[in-house]
């Protein structure tokens, strides 16, 4: 944050000295992500750091988006269904942990009502459990409830978006509800003498107070439904991404540069997300209000 | 516009904590009246009560003969300040203002009418494209009460709506304030901890400690005739004086003994210091009430020492020791005093109020308690 200023403790070279560290370990990281973007734009995968391993081509971004798995195969996959089938997946997730987390942070936040402690205690449990718990129960519900052939697909959209969003939940429950603690009781008490229902408060008065947080909310739940695999793999009659990449990364005729191209589509919002969140994280408060 | 009267209502919060305790009180129609006590006496809870925020664990709400006790609060048309004024961020201030019209689905061209004459008599019609984080204390505190009244509310409520903003701009406000109240003739209650701004606006002052309802009068009358010590000590700046004096006999005539003084009983309590038979009593003497000396007088002065002098412009505060404890003295004589100098406080008998120390009651409240068991 430009003009921000910090408590002058450190030295400047310790304050260096630091740097280096978290430059050190993360380096593993940024040679991988490296690695895997320089190799779409070859030949051949870039390994090992070596250079003479780089072939610049754009052919296979142009393969990609030609739908082909394989340099040679020629079997043409819809990659933009793929995408589009990705972008489902996500906007889902996001739209539903964005709407159910704002409400049930709301509830937990501002009303007062019985087995309210449990409840906090309860989802900070339920995000401890990994998604890979909850697959067994929703393939059960899932089974129980199959319908008639012709809507399998969007059925198998349904419980992937519903059971991903599941996951996110309480999560984005307790961000919410931090956002919501924030906001005087006295803006919420003034617009219930004003005449405004519950739901108006929520609405008109309190969400936008807090668009920065919803904005957090609904980017981590399209983030969680792009990347997700477990459910996805499970449920999904479709294709996203994630399992694209996975099957030809297992399949033997797997031309690997092409691999790499579909893991940097697939990296995109991640990356343009940590680009954008380091201003959204900073400024994320409760805006404008005033001592 | 209406009364409201709030019949024996308490607030008991969840896990435990009384909030206000047996709340007596009816404010007429078109009266403006102060509900004035210190920090976490109850004053809040009391407004949140009329305005239906809060809900009473015991007792009724009457606003004109409807009781309101069970109401949501939008179904009261009340008008409510916050001390922090609690506007809407994220939209301007003409919106602000319409808020409460638009939620009642008025024609937006009568609400734009209604906002800016609202916004006109406060002067804020120059405002009303800016956001509330674009304005000053004092125009922020405007736009809440015009907020407030645009509704067109049967009851003004206002908590503490000006202790944000700074001194100066404060006393020019509460003229203003009291001007608009009474042109609009609206039932108004008013919250404060500021004793100045209790006894300059208001009708009546009710006095509010520890949750309950100690006082109610006029400004004159809470201020000269205080019910407790509490209401003594609270009003007035500086406050009321107290000595603790001891009650004694002179031929057959009670007196009062405040360490080596002897003082007569003001005339109007003679009869009840010994109706009453007490040994020991406070005395109140407002600082405004006492004269300076340099010579005694027997049974009409108290001898002290001069501790400091504080000349303040157009008076003077001189804080004096009586037998040990502090006393202040307000006079408008520009008197030359040295420190620790013999002077002798000469009080205005007729103005003297005396407490009863253990119930620190007024003894003439002590007696019709009394009376009435
Ligand atoms: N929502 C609440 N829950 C519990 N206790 C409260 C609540 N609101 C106020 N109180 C308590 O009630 C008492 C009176 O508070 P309040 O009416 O806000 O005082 P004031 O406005 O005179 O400063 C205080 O002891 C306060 O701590
Ligand atoms: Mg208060």
């Amino acid at each position: 944050m430009p003009g921000m200023r910090d408590v002058e403790v450190r030295s400047r070279a310790s304050e260096a000295l630091i740097l280096l560290v978290i430059l050190a370990v993360s380096l593993p990281l940024i040679t991988g992500y490296s690695l895997l973007i320089l190799s779409g734009f070859s030949k051949s995968m870039v390994t090992n750091l070596d250079p003479s391993s780089f072939y610049p081509t754009l052919m296979n971004w142009i393969l990609l988006l030609q739908g082909r798995t394989a340099q040679f195969a020629g079997i043409r996959v819809n990659i933009w269904g793929i995408v589009a089938n990705t972008l489902v997946v996500a906007l889902g997730v996001s739209a539903l942990v964005t709407l159910v987390g704002s409400l049930t942070g709301y509830a937990v936040s501002r009303m007062n009502f019985a087995g309210r402690k449990h409840i906090m205690m309860l989802l900070i449990l339920l995000h401890a459990f990994p998604g890979s718990v909850l697959v067994v129960g929703v393939a059960f519900i899932y089974r129980m409830f199959m319908p008639p052939l012709e809507y399998i697909r969007f059925y198998s959209f349904f419980y992937v978006i519903v059971a991903r969003a599941a996951i996110e939940i309480p999560m984005a429950t307790w961000l919410m509800k931090g956002f919501f603690d924030m906001i005087p009781w006295e803006i919420e008490w003034s617009a219930i003498v004003d005449g405004a229902s519950r739901f108006r408060v929520w609405w008109n008065v309190l969400l936008p107070m807090i668009k920065p947080g919803v904005a957090a909310v609904m980017l981590f739940g399209f983030l969680a439904g792009w990347m997700d695999l477990i459910y996805v793999r499970t449920f999904l009659v479709d294709r996203t991404l994630a399992t694209f990449i996975e099957a030809n990364a297992e399949a033997e005729y797997a031309y690997l540069p092409l691999v790499a191209v579909a893991g940097t589509l697939y990296l995109l919002p991640t990356i343009i997300f940590f680009i954008a969140a380091q201003r959204l994280i900073f400024t994320i408060s409760v805006s404008g209000i005033k001592g | 516009m209406v009364s409201v009267k709030l019949v024996n209502v308490t607030k008991v919060f969840r896990g435990g904590v009384v909030g206000v305790k047996d709340i007596n009180l009816v404010i007429e129609h078109g009266e403006f009246m102060a509900l004035l006590g210190p920090s976490g006496s109850g004053k809040s809870t009391t407004l949140y009560l009329i305005a239906g925020i809060y809900k009473p664990t015991r007792g009724r709400i009457f606003f004109g003969d409807k009781d309101v006790t069970k109401l949501p609060p939008r179904e009261r048309n009340v008008g409510l300040v916050f001390q922090n004024w609690a506007l809407y961020p994220h939209m301007k201030v003409f919106d602000n203002i319409a808020f409460p019209l638009r939620l009642r689905k008025i024609p937006e061209s009568e609400i734009r009418k209604r906002v800016v004459s609202v916004a006109r008599m406060l002067r804020i019609d120059g405002l009303l494209d800016r956001y509330p984080w674009q304005l000053s204390g004092g125009q922020q505190q405007r736009v809440a009460m015009a907020r407030a009244l645009a509704k067109e509310p049967d009851v003004l409520l206002l908590d503490e709506p000006m202790s944000n903003l700074d001194a100066v701009l404060r006393i020019s406000v509460r003229a203003e304030l009291k001007r608009l109240q009474r042109e609009l003739g609206i039932t108004t209650i008013y919250v404060t901890h500021d004793q100045a701004e209790a006894l300059a606006m208001a009708d009546r002052i009710a006095l509010i400690n520890e949750g309950s309802i100690v006082q109610i009068g006029t400004p004159s009358e809470v201020y000269g005739k205080p019910r407790t010590v509490f209401v003594g000590g609270f009003l007035g700046n500086p406050p009321m004086n107290f000595l603790e004096a001891t009650v004694g006999y002179v031929e057959d005539k009670p007196i009062l003994v405040i360490g080596n003084n002897k003082l007569r009983v003001p005339d109007h309590y003679e009869e009840l210091v010994r109706k009453l038979g007490l040994n020991q009593v406070i005395v109140g003497i407002r600082p405004e009430d006492m004269g300076i000396m340099d010579k005694p007088v027997p049974y009409r002065t108290i001898r002290a020492q001069v501790y400091a002098v504080e000349p303040m412009g157009r008076e003077t505060i001189v804080v004096a020791e009586v037998d040990g404890s502090q006393v202040k003295i307000v006079t408008s004589k520009s008197i030359v005093l040295r420190e620790d100098q013999d002077i002798h406080l000469y009080p205005s008998f007729e103005k003297i109020v005396l407490f009863d120390p253990k119930t620190e009651k007024a003894l003439e409240v002590l007696y019709e308690e009394e009376k009435l068991e």
